[in-house]
């Protein structure tokens, strides 16, 4: 070899070693990596069933069992534009660089799925692949459905090929370059799709591992509420830390103390999942509320504890911007406490005072209740300013709460004045909302 | 589903059929006739539903009668026999505050709550407690002098 060759010869392989190096850094660690342990391939896992449904549909029909793990895996809020059959597609995800459309998994065959075979089903779901080989954009989490078994996988197929079949077609997205060239999606996936099934770890307890197969290969909780790195995947090192998604903070589901789960109790996070409520913890609103309307609120209870038991186990993240505590109760009388925004609180008196009240303890409800929620205690206050404009409702067995829409009633500097109102009176920190703020925040969801 | 419910209204326990997440409101309307109290917005945004849940004014077109189990609920037809509702009601009638009268069930409601809790209320604590109540006749200088005129028991 000559020294010019040896030099050439070094530098690609530094460069090829440097990029490992980059791809390796980026990609970061698995979303189950932080439990070390042993893990087994699920044939040889013997101390329970992670996979598939709960005991009481264990002899349910496929197409019974495909709709459990569909609800599971929540297809069917993405899938649905707001006000049109359900699974038909056309909903928007507003991306910085353009939007997308979810799809129709009707099993319409001409804007369906209606002509996917098992193996095209299970190559769009848990490899990305389209029926035509277009790759999906991670839009659609097939990096969390890569997880699933192919059983349930084919399940869910089974289920929504139960379905009536509608023609709907989902408008062109509107991705600028590159963003619009599908095939580099293939690099995107060769390097953030795990493209692996789930595997048992048996050094954790049968409860946990259907916790982690639930939360990682189904609900996707991680899709939300991981921060995403530089590729726009999920970065792991500060799995379920919280995250900005579609306008809407999903907050930190970590084990940390302060800003985390660490200190719910089981049954807060139970009542949390399956109602949307837990007292003092505020209720689920936004893509929380759906998800819980549409998703959590149909498992199983067995299924509920152990996604309790493996949020336990998520090492702590904490959130910096979030203070160690929530404010405590706000004085009974409107003119004790925090005086921000004159405007603010003009508004909060006729609007929100009647059933909010002064102090923030719901007069009316404790799923009304402010004190104690991250919503109020966030001093960017997205997810005050984002309930305000499209309101919240919630289902329970007592009967369903609603908040209306303010949207279309106030402007945005109507809203910023209230939320910065809000946030000071009840939470550690008053936000600084502007109208421009809150006209961004109306983007993002804007349908 | 319905289910046999008991409130505790006006002091009196009244049994009566209806699904849990039926709104306080159409119980009192619908099914004990009890019309006094007003349907407005629906959405607690004009307070024409106001009534009193363990002495707070609330918005029952947006509360679940599930929710109010147990809890003492007042309505426009008992609040007289309140000290501060009596009160309030002799000053609104002095005042001459009512026009179209609409509202004027969850004004009182309102104004009760708020002297039963604050007796000397200045302009702001009628601010505070009084803004989420309408009128569109527009009587609101009306109830702020009636509401003082109830505090000090005197034209003011």
């Amino acid at each position: 070899m000559s020294g010019k060759m040896r030099i050439l010869t070094s530098v690609v392989v530094i460069g090829v070693v440097a990029a490992g190096l980059g791809v390796f850094i980026v990609r970061g660690p698995g979303p189950l990596d932080f439990a070390g342990g042993t893990k087994v391939a699920l044939a040889d896992y013997r101390a329970g069933k992670p996979t598939g449904v709960p005991a009481k549909l264990e002899k349910a029909s496929l197409v019974e069992r495909g709709e459990y793990l569909a609800k599971a895996a929540d297809c069917m809020v993405c899938h649905t534009k707001p006000g049109e059959k359900e699974y038909s597609g056309g909903l928007s995800f507003k991306l910085p660089f353009g939007t997308l459309y979810s799809t129709n998994i009707t099993p319409d065959r001409d804007t369906g799925i209606g002509n996917y075979s098992d193996q095209e089903f299970l190559n769009a779901v848990q490899h990305g692949k389209r029926r035509d080989g277009a790759r999906l954009y991670p839009a659609m989490p097939y990096t969390s459905y890569t997880f699933m078994t192919d059983e349930d996988v084919l399940a869910v197929k089974a289920y929504l090929f139960s379905l009536p079949a509608i023609r709907a077609k989902a408008p062109d997205n509107t991705l600028s370059f590159p963003f619009n060239q599908r095939w580099a999606m293939i690099f995107w996936s060769a390097v953030f799709n795990p493209d692996t099934r789930f595997t048992p770890n048996t050094s954790k307890s049968p409860e946990w591992n259907r916790g982690a197969y639930l939360a990682e290969a189904l609900a996707h909780c991680g899709e939300c509420h991981t921060p995403r790195n530089l590729g726009f995947a999920l970065d792991n090192r500060k799995k379920f830390g919280g995250a900005l998604t579609a306008g809407w903070r999903a907050f930190n589901i970590s084990s940390d103390k302060a800003t985390g789960l660490g200190n719910w109790s089981d049954a807060d996070l139970i009542s949390y999942l399956s109602l949307g409520h837990a007292p003092g913890h505020g209720s689920a609103s936004g893509p929380m509320g759906e998800a819980v309307d549409h998703s959590f609120s149909q498992f199983a209870p067995e299924d509920i504890s152990s996604i309790v038991a493996y949020l336990r186990s998520v090492p702590p993240v904490p959130s910096p911007d979030l203070p160690a505590t929530t404010a405590p109760v706000a004085p009974a009388s409107h003119k004790d406490g925090v005086t921000a925004d004159a405007r603010g609180k003009m508004l909060f008196a006729g609007a929100c005072a009647s059933c909010h009240g002064w102090s923030g303890e719901s007069p009316v409800s404790p799923m009304a209740t402010l004190t104690g929620t991250w919503a109020v205690n966030d001093p960017a206050a997205t997810n005050v300013a984002q309930i305000v404009i499209s309101g919240t409702k919630r289902h329970t067995p007592d009967g369903a709460l609603s908040m209306p829409a303010f949207g279309n009633a106030y402007t945005n500097d109507e809203i910023a004045a209230v939320a910065n109102y809000v946030t000071a009176r009840f939470g550690t920190k008053g936000s600084k909302l502007t109208a421009k703020d809150v006209a961004e925040l109306r983007e993002q969801t804007a349908e | 589903m319905h289910m046999a419910t008991v409130l505790t209204i006006n002091g009196e326990a009244k049994s009566f059929d209806a699904p849990p997440d039926m709104p306080l409101l159409w119980v009192l309307r619908d099914v004990l006739g009890m019309t006094g109290t007003k349907f407005g917005c629906g959405i607690a945004q004009c307070g024409a539903c106001t009534v009193h849940v363990d002495g707070k004014a609330v918005r029952s077109c947006v509360l679940p009668v599930g929710a109010v189990a147990n809890r003492a609920i007042t309505t426009i037809e008992h609040v007289g026999s309140t000290p501060a509702g009596a009160k309030v009601q002799k000053a609104w009638l002095e005042a001459e505050v009512i026009q179209c009268g609409y509202c004027q069930s969850g004004q009182i409601m309102a104004a009760a709550a708020l002297l039963a809790t604050t007796p000397n209320p200045d302009d702001s604590d009628i601010d505070a407690a009084m803004a989420g109540n309408i009128c569109r006749c527009g009587t609101y200088v009306r109830i702020r002098e009636a509401i003082k005129h109830a505090a000090n028991g005197k034209q003011s």
